[in-house]
């Protein structure tokens, strides 16, 4: 296989043009203003200090804090869910597990759509509320929609690594774990829950970067009020204009990404090194 | 492995021809035409390919600010529809190419109102109107009292309807409606003015909890999920054939009045089909056919009159918006500094 090695050459090309120049462009254009153009650039921080005021911190405040909430509930309801898929034989996990991903091959936006006519006013709950004989409920353009959209969303995102980690792990630990005494419960969080923190660790960190940085679920189910990091920046280079600001704040928020993946990294490190 | 570059190699090379033979067969002249989504009459425009033996690239944008930000990057049209206050723009940054009216013989079609009054491109040296309205307040008869409305923009803050409106998501028509309620011209640049407004608008997301929507507004409105939303005239008759119970309002302390219009830019290589196509959409029977299926008010005397008998018969909004009242303003273009103070205005009102 050796002669392939320089196969590899016009990859290393395409990133360098699709994922290096853009990045450096971010770069340049969040240290610099002068619109767009790259004619007449000024270096500046002003964009950094820009960031600093009370309301895009508290923009940044409530992405985090429905990133939190959102990862929180995926992994309580993805580690159930793939606990359960774990308890079948082969064959049917893997038919389980392509009923988790099915929801993924229809595009995200008409997902979202179909949540808004489940959840409006005069949608398909409120109807069968009223069917019932009790009072419709508002659940568009609130918390509640705007955390469920990204729940459904993301929960395949969670299930698949927590999934492959339980899967893998070797059934004849639990029974030692039972042998040597152990309660049910024990032997699940002693033994289960540890051997699948990896699979939980990757799970968390990709729910929690794309929940704090996704715009389309909150537009959609949460209003124009629903300003997240995600939204901010979409109207920077969209609406505004201002690509300088817009490229600040992508930098930023790259930057805690990047922060946050390391943190996760040693912690899986730790994990992995104390109990194995 | 072998087999599989052989197959990578036989994939690319039936490509390239396939490639070859699509660029062999399109002599025909193209035309790329950039205009804001579900705003024609589709069928138009393979009418409009079959008969003058061309190809049409079409694509759509949402809204005035992305269309600009796309055309700056570098991706060119031959044909744009952008509104008054955009096209200003462009034609200060030189970035369009004059209409040669001799070209345009159905230009007798338009009408008088629509050409008068052109703030934006007073003479129509870049321009060629396509459709034409105001902003207002559409509501629900069953829901709001007809006397309340009397109030105007300031139906918009009576607490008997808080938690049940819906408000546009664009600065510019926040800040109109805050302004205009205020007595001021939208077209201001004194920032006192603007920070009174933003009060006004900080005041009605206070007490009013209003949810603020893009163009998912129309199907909310037409199941009746809110009692009155802000919206563009052409949508408000759309909605109003939809749902009976609708009325639309023009408040009498002014609104916006804005024309969209058909220009060519300076990159147009085809400059003669360019005009063809724009005459092709003055036509009388193309007009009305545009018309109404997109439901915005044609600037073409003929179609309009005969939408008013048949299918907006008694539909308000399908009205000629009133250019005589002198509250009745056309956006105008804005400095950087102030573009950017109403954006900044409008990020504080929806993220706190």
């Amino acid at each position: 296989m050796k002669e392939f090695k320089s196969l590899v050459k016009p990859y290393i090309l395409w990133s360098f043009l699709l994922i290096i120049v853009p990045l450096l462009l971010i770069v340049l254009y969040s240290v610099t203003t002068g619109g767009n153009s790259l004619v007449n650039i000024r270096f500046t921080l002003e964009n950094f200090k820009k960031i600093g005021e009370p309301i895009y911190i508290q923009v940044f405040v409530r992405s985090f804090r429905l990133g939190l909430i959102t990862t929180i509930l995926c992994l309580l309801f993805g580690y159930i869910l793939a606990y359960v898929i774990a308890q079948f034989s082969e064959k049917a996990q893997s038919i389980l597990i392509l009923f988790v991903t099915i929801p993924m091959w229809i595009n995200t936006l008409l997902r979202t759509y179909a949540w808004i006519s489940i959840l409006s006013e005069n949608g398909i709950v409120n109807s069968f509320l009223e069917v019932i004989g009790l009072n419709p409920v508002t659940m568009m353009y609130t918390d509640f929609s705007v955390v469920l959209g990204l729940v459904c969303d993301l929960l395949p995102f969670m299930v698949i690594p927590i999934h492959t980690s339980l899967s893998k792990m070797d059934k004849s630990l639990i029974e030692a774990a039972y042998d040597l005494g152990a309660h049910r419960w024990q032997a699940f969080w002693r033994v289960t829950f540890t051997l699948s923190i990896p699979g939980v660790i990757n799970g968390v960190t990709m729910v929690f970067l794309l929940s704090i940085s996704t715009f389309v679920i909150p537009k959609l189910l949460g209003g124009g009020q629903y300003v997240l990091i995600g939204n901010l920046i979409e109207n920077q280079f969209v609406s505004i204009g201002d690509w300088n600001f817009g490229s600040a704040i992508s930098l930023l928020l790259a930057i805690l990404m990047l922060l946050m993946i390391n943190i996760t990294k040693k912690l899986d490190k730790m994990e992995g090194g104390g109990d194995l | 492995m072998k087999k599989f570059v052989t197959l990578v190699l036989a994939v690319v090379l039936a490509l390239s021809v396939m490639t070859g033979c699509g660029s062999n067969s399109t002599e025909k002249a193209t035309l790329k035409i950039y205009n804001a989504g579900e705003y024609i009459d589709k069928s138009l425009l393979t009418q409009f390919e079959q008969e003058f033996n061309c190809k049409v690239v079409y694509e759509t944008f949402d809204s005035n600010e992305s269309m600009y930000t796309k055309i700056m990057s570098g991706e060119t049209y031959d044909i744009l529809i952008p509104s008054d206050y955009m096209i200003e723009r462009l034609i200060k940054e030189n970035y369009l190419a004059e209409i040669d009216w001799s070209k345009i013989t159905n230009s007798g079609n338009l009408m008088a109102q629509v050409m008068d009054q052109a703030a934006y491109d007073p003479a129509h040296t870049y321009t060629v109107p396509y459709f034409w309205g105001s902003v207002g307040i559409i509501y629900d008869t069953t829901v709001v009292d007809a006397a309340d409305t009397e109030a105007g923009w300031d139906l918009l803050k009576n607490t008997k309807y808080a938690g049940n409106i819906y408000m546009y998501d664009s600065e510019r028509d926040s800040l109109m409606i805050a302004l205009k309620s205020l007595g001021y011209s939208m077209n201001t640049t004194d920032t006192a003015q603007i920070d009174e407004a933003y009060q006004w608008l900080v005041d009605q997301r206070d007490t009013m909890d209003p949810v603020y929507v893009g163009d998912d507004v129309i199907d909310n409105m037409i199941s009746g999920n809110k009692a009155m939303a802000v919206v563009y005239s052409g949508d408000a008759a759309y909605m109003m054939t939809e749902n009976e119970n609708l009325e639309y309002l023009v408040p009498s302390q002014g609104t916006n009045i804005w024309y969209d219009c058909m220009v060519i830019t300076k990159n147009c290589t085809q400059t003669d089909l360019a005009h063809s196509w724009i005459n092709f959409m003055l036509d009388a029977d193309n007009a009305l056919a545009n018309t109404e299926e997109v439901g915005y008010l044609s600037p073409v005397q003929s179609a309009y009159d005969e939408m008013c008998v048949s299918t907006y018969e008694g539909v308000s909004a399908y009205t000629i918006p009133d250019t005589s009242n002198p509250l009745n303003e056309v956006f105008g273009y804005q400095d950087t500094e102030t573009k950017k103070y109403f954006a900044d205005v409008w990020t504080k009102v929806k993220a706190y």
